[in-house]
């Protein structure tokens, strides 16, 4: 039997499967040139290049047309799945060009009392925003996260798109992102709509980000009950009304929004409360109903969140705590941004952990180094993407305080200020 | 000065034709359970759903000849400086603004009291630079148009470029390139534009705004080698917030829409922040 399907299955034509790359494309702020000509320019470029190793960045061109126009061109988001960079043969990839322009305006806000009071209820960002440049690579973490959020929200964004029956097939636009504090939650909706936002940039002229401020629209919309939630949410249906734009809307913290009905139920917070929470809920419900809208919302405990709102959430993700792993590409991330800014000097060649193990980690000139950055990096275990960030820091002003420091200095450095985390850490536990 | 006389009686006529009206268009692209939440909001919010409703304004002015680029660089010059103080962005018109402000500068401080609009330090500060803004604007305006033909322009204040709590725009694109024999002049051009925008009555309706960013947009062509203004390539204009267009044209076949393909649109890079006293 199960040969007859073996036999039926290569009988079927099927998809032929080419692997697709994408590649982002930076145009200059002041560039004017036609999406079709820097394409064109870029295809070329891609064509003398044709086999790459993974992620790759051009910033300098020998076209002077791309010169001209284009800050850089990138192959993206390939190592999202594969563990290890891994020979790319473009010439028998799809290839999706994104060409974009960044915003460099910052963001709006939007304050829906009268102008006497100046409460910002929502900041508003045009996508994809200078400030967000460079997010996503920012963010490390080990299992597939990152890639599955954006195949979760491409596949519910084409569903959209097609108009997919969903009396037939369930799906809907609500990511629900929870995890302890400082794993890079918000951040990591921030750089999503950034790079959703590139990617649909053929289908969507532009994105919008409204970030709500949970804590000032509930503390201060408390007697008005859910009216201005209302009147919050019609200036978000403005945006949406425009096909043209991709509007994401970002809830963050959003137990505290619904863990007062439950707080309500039990009778110590007034009912107007829960008439707030009812009214997002119900206006959640009214927007999603859109194609061209993303509800981003993140919450630091997951228990304390809302039945009502969980269940609407299709598209749950636990962030937690980076690993050892993890935390050794931060650490490298950091240790390479000192190099660059020659704060670290003279400047060395660190491995990647990767490139540890296939050395089967002995220890010599060229691997010292990054094997007391693994060490480092194991001992740091436990600590959030928030704290690992800050450490180079702290690390230098604790222990260094020179305007350059050799790297074995700043790994030591490095070492000393982990160890105060902890200490720190047990401290504060020790008190309560 | 020939040219200054003749436009005279024109102006008459015109004002009495009935092309010349002020017309609204009333926004239907809500949905309807929209429409529901705003009746329920106006009674309980009687603020800005109800005297700040969103609506399209249209103001034609036929100019009786064809007018120079120069000139059309003054008439965008002059609607912004129209706009924002008729929008309570600068507390009194550009030029007298400018007037006082040069007055009220040390070596002429016995006569700056003697005006009823006295200035305090903090404010003569802020009008300084508001004045340095806009003046860059406008000096900055002035080569664009010396760069390209611009057959758009676009006044946004409050809110973003994309959602502005109202624009203005001003559209050159029918006017027929000039001819250098036959023009109109634009002192009476700029009389003709202000009396249609007045007889309108496009500004008195308006509630009165607070303080807000205004930024300039003008479409200009794609290889102007514009280096001032930022070009926005994914620019389209907005389809909401209270909108006012003057359209200006001279009576004669204008330029072909697919002659402006290749025209992109450019934002300038200051926003400007008005002032109260």
């Amino acid at each position: 039997m199960d040969q007859a399907v073996g036999d039926l299955k290569q009988a079927l034509p099927c998809v032929p499967e080419t692997p697709s790359i994408h590649v982002e494309v930076h145009q200059r702020s002041g560039s004017t040139a036609k999406k079709e000509d820097i394409k064109l320019s870029v295809r070329k470029l891609l064509n003398r290049h044709n086999i790459v190793f993974g992620d790759y960045t051009w910033t300098e061109f020998d076209d002077p047309f791309l010169t001209r126009n284009v800050q850089s061109v990138s192959i993206v988001d390939t190592e999202l799945k594969v563990k290890d960079p891994q020979p790319i043969d473009l010439s028998v990839c799809t290839i999706a060009l994104h060409i974009f322009h960044l915003n460099e305006d910052g963001p709006t806000s939007e304050n829906l009392e009268e102008e006497t009071e100046n409460i910002i209820a929502a900041n508003h960002w045009v996508l994809p925003a200078a400030e967000f440049h460079g997010l996503w690579d920012s963010l490390v973490y080990d299992v597939e996260v990152k890639s599955h959020l954006l195949d979760y929200v491409m596949t519910a964004l084409l569903f959209s798109d097609r108009n997919v029956d969903s009396n037939l097939i369930t799906w809907n636009r609500v990511v629900l992102l929870h995890g302890p504090p400082g794993t890079g939650k918000t951040s990591l909706c921030r750089a999503l709509a950034q790079k959703l936002t590139i990617r649909l940039s053929s289908r969507y002229r532009y994105g919008q980000l409204v970030e709500i401020n949970s804590h000032s629209l509930f503390s201060k919309w408390f007697s008005e009950s859910g009216k201005l939630v209302t009147k919050m949410f019609q200036k978000i249906q403005d945006l949406i009304d425009d096909k043209d734009a991709l509007v994401f809307v970002l809830i963050d913290e959003v137990e505290s929004l619904t863990a007062s009905r439950n707080a309500c139920r039990a009778g110590t917070e007034p009912s107007d409360a829960i008439r707030v929470v009812n009214a997002v809920l119900t206006q959640i419900d009214q927007i999603k109903r859109h194609s061209n809208v993303v509800i981003l919302t993140t919450s630091n405990i997951t228990e304390r969140i809302d039945v009502a709102f969980v269940d609407r959430a299709d598209i749950r993700q636990y962030i937690g705590p980076p690993s050892a792993a993890a935390i050794f590409k931060i650490y490298l991330s950091c240790l390479e941004e000192l190099m660059k800014r020659q704060i670290i000097y003279p400047r060395q060649q660190l491995l990647t952990l990767r490139e540890l193990e296939m050395i089967g980690f002995i220890e010599n000139n060229v691997s010292k180094l990054s094997l007391l950055l693994s060490e480092i990096s194991r001992k740091s275990e436990g600590l959030s993407g928030r704290v690992l960030r800050k450490l180079p820091f702290l690390a230098h002003a604790l222990y260094i305080q020179a305007p350059t420091v050799t790297i074995e200095g700043f790994l030591q450095a490095l070492s000393l200020a982990v160890d105060k985390q902890f200490e720190e850490r047990e401290k504060l536990s020790s008190c309560d | 000065e020939v040219a200054m006389a003749a436009p005279e009686p024109e102006v008459r006529s015109l004002t009495a034709a009935p092309g010349l009206e002020w017309y609204e268009e009333a926004e239907d692209t809500h949905a309807p359970h929209i429409e529901l939440l705003d009746t329920t909001a106006a009674q309980e919010l009687p603020s800005r759903s109800e005297s700040f409703r969103p609506r399209h304004g249209l103001v034609p002015v036929v100019f009786p000849g064809p007018v120079s680029q120069d000139g059309c660089c003054q008439f965008t010059c002059e609607f912004l400086k129209h706009v924002m103080y008729q929008r309570l962005q600068l507390p009194l018109p550009y030029e007298q603004l400018k007037h006082f402000y040069r007055q009220s500068s040390p070596q002429a401080e016995d006569m700056v009291k003697k005006k009823p609009w006295a200035i305090t330090e903090a404010s003569s500060r802020k009008c300084q630079q508001t004045l340095e803004e806009l003046e860059s604007v406008l000096s900055h305006l002035e080569s664009l148009f010396a760069r390209t033909l611009v057959p758009r322009v676009l006044i946004l204040l409050g809110g973003s470029v994309l959602n502005p709590k109202e624009f203005y725009e001003l559209d050159l694109s029918r006017l027929a390139p000039s001819n250098v024999d036959q023009r109109v002049s634009t002192a009476a051009c700029l009389r003709l534009i202000f009396r249609a925008i007045f007889m309108a009555d496009a500004f008195s309706e308006l509630q009165a705004p607070p303080l807000m960013g205004t930024i300039v947009m003008a479409q200009g062509h794609r290889d102007c080698g514009e280096d001032w203004f930022r070009p926005k390539l994914n620019y389209r204009v907005p389809i909401r917030g209270h909108k006012l267009t003057v359209t200006l044209s001279c009576g004669r076949p204008s330029i072909p829409v697919t002659a402006w393909e290749d025209y992109i649109w450019f934002q300038a890079p200051v926003t400007l922040k008005g002032f109260h006293e």
